[in-house]
């Protein structure tokens, strides 16, 4: 029975990227190396992070202020990385569409430019979902639940789950939102990653109050599905876009 | 095993990537032959992970260290102080590697002199061996685990069965074994040494795989090294290798397999390289355009597509191969031709890649694709299944470690061009990340989430 929860946690928190990776990314052999490499670069931003935040844990003092710098960091360091991932991409697209020219293929298309982006965003949120949640999974499968005191209502483990599921698709779509914003230049779309990226972080501190799972995990579903809306609004944008600029060419 | 069903998919030249091909994106192209490595390496690791984790979860931690080759020397106990374990632990990695290096010369002396017959036979003696031996006491420690209702007779019988399909397919000489069924037993070959080699102590784990690696570092690029000798006396024979090796690509058997199993693998499946070349070099496409992959203009377009990243059959026919200890191989990377890759092309290294400049034997060298030694399977599994016993964190860390190591490597092959060891880059990086994770991350994140 508790392997069945356990499972069922797993598949909470991983089931729609799961449902990515199949439908979108593994028929696409380059999409899963995007994903590896940008799941890698994840994991060494979180031991550089934990390395530097190493030599202040764990926090003894129950006020919140030194959870909010170390989100602060860790989103600022975070946004640092995806500049870099951003400038990894862009000399990739090179290569890429010179290797295309050169093999008479067409170039990137628009929708493979973001499915790029939606690789490398899903990599991040996979391991971000992989080390916040699934790694604290691994006793759910044993013969017993938890419930922590703070959140009495639900299982540690199922909220553990909601909460990383919200995550991932943060960082899923976020990652489409900013390599958009940087190739076309558009600053209210490079900014608004940022902000989405730490108003959910923060939103998580709403747990660390007696039963704010409550509240906190609501806010942070709409946070992350605001996320999704703006997403789909500007990915439907620039689709439109394009068609209209394409259309004539093709009269 | 969705991931190698998408693969199959993929690759299976039906009209389905023929279509792709005509007006898809270059994406679908590139890759494919690190993918074609990785997802069995991925496997792998995965069903040792679940082994590990289902055999020693449940169980009462008292299993008895068992006694290898590995642990000749020293039997680690817990109690032992730091000093103890890190002495005896490297004396068994030097033993072993010892013993290793040994049998890697005879094997090298034996096949100089041409005793093939021999070592080919002693590899299915080896491959009977561990199917038979090792495969059925896992068998059985997993039906003792989930308590399976199944008898002896039944069991035997399976086991049994599958042994001797086993054997066969390691080397299938006139036998049209599809090779798929070559690849799962490749791999099931290395998930059973892998999960033996789990049940080492940790020490002489770590100290095993670190001696290993340095092992297959020397062995493969020193001048005299046994590996290296190996390799460049079966390419000058144009051999295979006498070793347990998997293979990402078929072997062609020269017009006589077209079936559409074989096709399975390889996103440019060999035969639409083969038919393409055989026309270039005059031959006429006498070996008939095989697996239904349309017309000429489409098998050349597939042709076409070398992937940037690591080289294809046509311009890279390089072979991961392995050389040997007991069982197992070292593993090393080798390119057996010296046409540049694109990878170097595109890196300003390489020149032009003209395939028609090439001679006749270019078909010959087709007919080797990317070969992963056994040995890799089995110390990159070992690694992940030891993180296992840790957590799933350091699993997951040792993991992208791993598979981004060997992405590294096949990357450097295809700009050296040259026999390359499989295990240094991964296993240094897993073991980095490893103890990284361990003594880093894992406070932080327990604590963030706590």
């Amino acid at each position: 029975m508790t392997l069945a929860a356990g499972i069922g946690y797993v598949l909470l928190a991983l089931g729609p990227s799961l449902a990515l990776f199949v439908t979108l990314i593994s028929t696409k052999p380059f999409l899963i190396l995007v994903l590896l490499s940008s799941t890698l670069l994840w994991l060494i931003s979180l031991i550089v992070l934990s390395g530097f935040w190493k030599a202040f844990l764990p926090i003894k003092t129950s006020a919140w202020w030194p959870y909010v710098i170390l989100i602060l960091t860790s989103v600022v360091f975070q946004e640092g990385l995806r500049l870099v991932l951003w400038r990894g991409y862009k000399k990739m697209e090179d290569m890429l569409d010179a290797f295309a020219d050169r093999v008479a293929k067409p170039r990137l298309y628009l929708t493979d430019k973001m499915q790029i982006a939606l690789a490398g965003g899903l990599g991040h949120g996979v391991a971000h979902a992989v080390f916040f949640c699934l790694s604290l999974l691994t006793p759910s499968f044993g013969p017993a639940t938890l419930y922590v005191d703070k959140c009495s209502y639900a299982p540690f483990f199922l909220i553990s789950a909601i909460i990383s599921l919200a995550f991932v698709t943060i960082h899923t779509f976020s990652m489409v939102i900013a390599f958009n914003g940087y190739a076309q230049g558009n600053k209210s779309d490079q900014l608004i990653v940022p902000a989405i990226h730490i108003i959910a972080g923060t939103l998580t501190l709403v747990n660390l109050a007696s039963s704010g799972c409550i509240v906190g995990i609501p806010l942070l579903y709409i946070v992350a599905l605001s996320t999704l809306a703006y997403c789909g609004k500007m990915v439907w944008r620039r689709l439109t876009e394009t068609q209209i600029r394409l259309t004539p060419q093709n009269q | 095993m969705w991931r190698i069903e998408a693969h199959l998919i993929h690759r299976n030249p039906n009209p389905r990537i023929i279509i792709s091909t005509m007006d898809g994106s270059i994406l679908e192209s590139i890759g494919v032959e690190i993918i074609g490595v990785m997802s069995p390496v991925s496997i792998c690791m995965l069903l040792v992970v679940l082994l590990v984790y289902s055999l020693t979860s449940f169980n009462s931690p008292s299993v008895e260290p068992i006694r290898t080759a590995a642990n000749l020397v020293y039997l680690e106990a817990p109690s032992d102080s730091t000093s103890q374990k890190i002495e005896g632990s490297l004396l068994n990695a030097l033993v072993f590697v010892i013993l290793i290096a040994a049998v890697t010369f005879l094997l090298v002396v034996l096949y100089y002199y041409n005793f093939t017959n021999f070592l080919k036979n002693y590899m299915r003696f080896s491959a009977f061996f561990v199917l038979g031996a090792m495969g059925g006491s896992i068998m059985l420690s997993i039906v003792r685990q989930f308590s399976i209702p199944v008898d002896a007779i039944t069991c035997f019988i399976l086991l049994f069965n599958f042994t001797v399909v086993g054997v066969i397919s390691v080397f299938a000489e006139g036998i049209p074994i599809p090779i798929v069924l070559r690849q799962v037993y490749m791999v099931a070959l290395g998930i059973i040494m892998a999960a033996w080699f789990t049940n080492l102590p940790e020490w002489t784990t770590w100290t095993l795989l670190v001696a290993l690696a340095v092992y297959d570092l020397v062995a493969v690029l020193a001048p005299g090294g046994p590996l290296k000798i190996l390799v460049e006396l079966a390419s000058s024979r144009d051999d295979e290798l006498p070793a347990l090796v998997y293979e990402a690509r078929p072997t062609v058997s020269r017009g006589s397999r077209r079936g559409g199993l074989g096709l399975l693998v390889g996103g440019v499946s060999s035969d639409d390289v083969e038919v393409e070349m055989s026309r270039r070099n005059g031959t006429g496409s006498g070996s008939g355009s095989g697996s239904g992959s349309g017309d000429g203009e489409l098998v050349e377009m597939m042709d076409e597509e070398t992937s940037p990243l690591v080289p294809n059959a046509r311009d890279g026919a390089f072979s991961v191969s392995v050389g040997g200890s007991d069982q197992f191989r070292q593993a090393e990377i080798v390119e057996d031709e010296g046409e540049r890759t694109p990878l170097g092309a595109i890196l300003g290294m390489g020149g032009e890649m003209e395939p028609q400049s090439r001679g006749g034997d270019v078909r010959e060298e087709m007919t080797r694709g990317i070969k992963l030694g056994l040995g890799d399977f089995v110390f990159y599994s070992v690694l992940v299944g030891r993180a296992a016993m840790y957590d799933l964190m350091t699993v997951y860390a040792c993991y992208l470690a791993i598979i981004s190591g060997l992405g590294c490597t096949l990357i450097l092959l295809s700009v050296f061009r040259h026999a390359l060891p499989a295990l240094p880059i991964s296993i240094a990086l897993g073991i980095i990340f490893y103890f990284l994770t361990r003594v880093l991350m894992e406070p932080f994140v327990v604590d963030l989430v706590h």
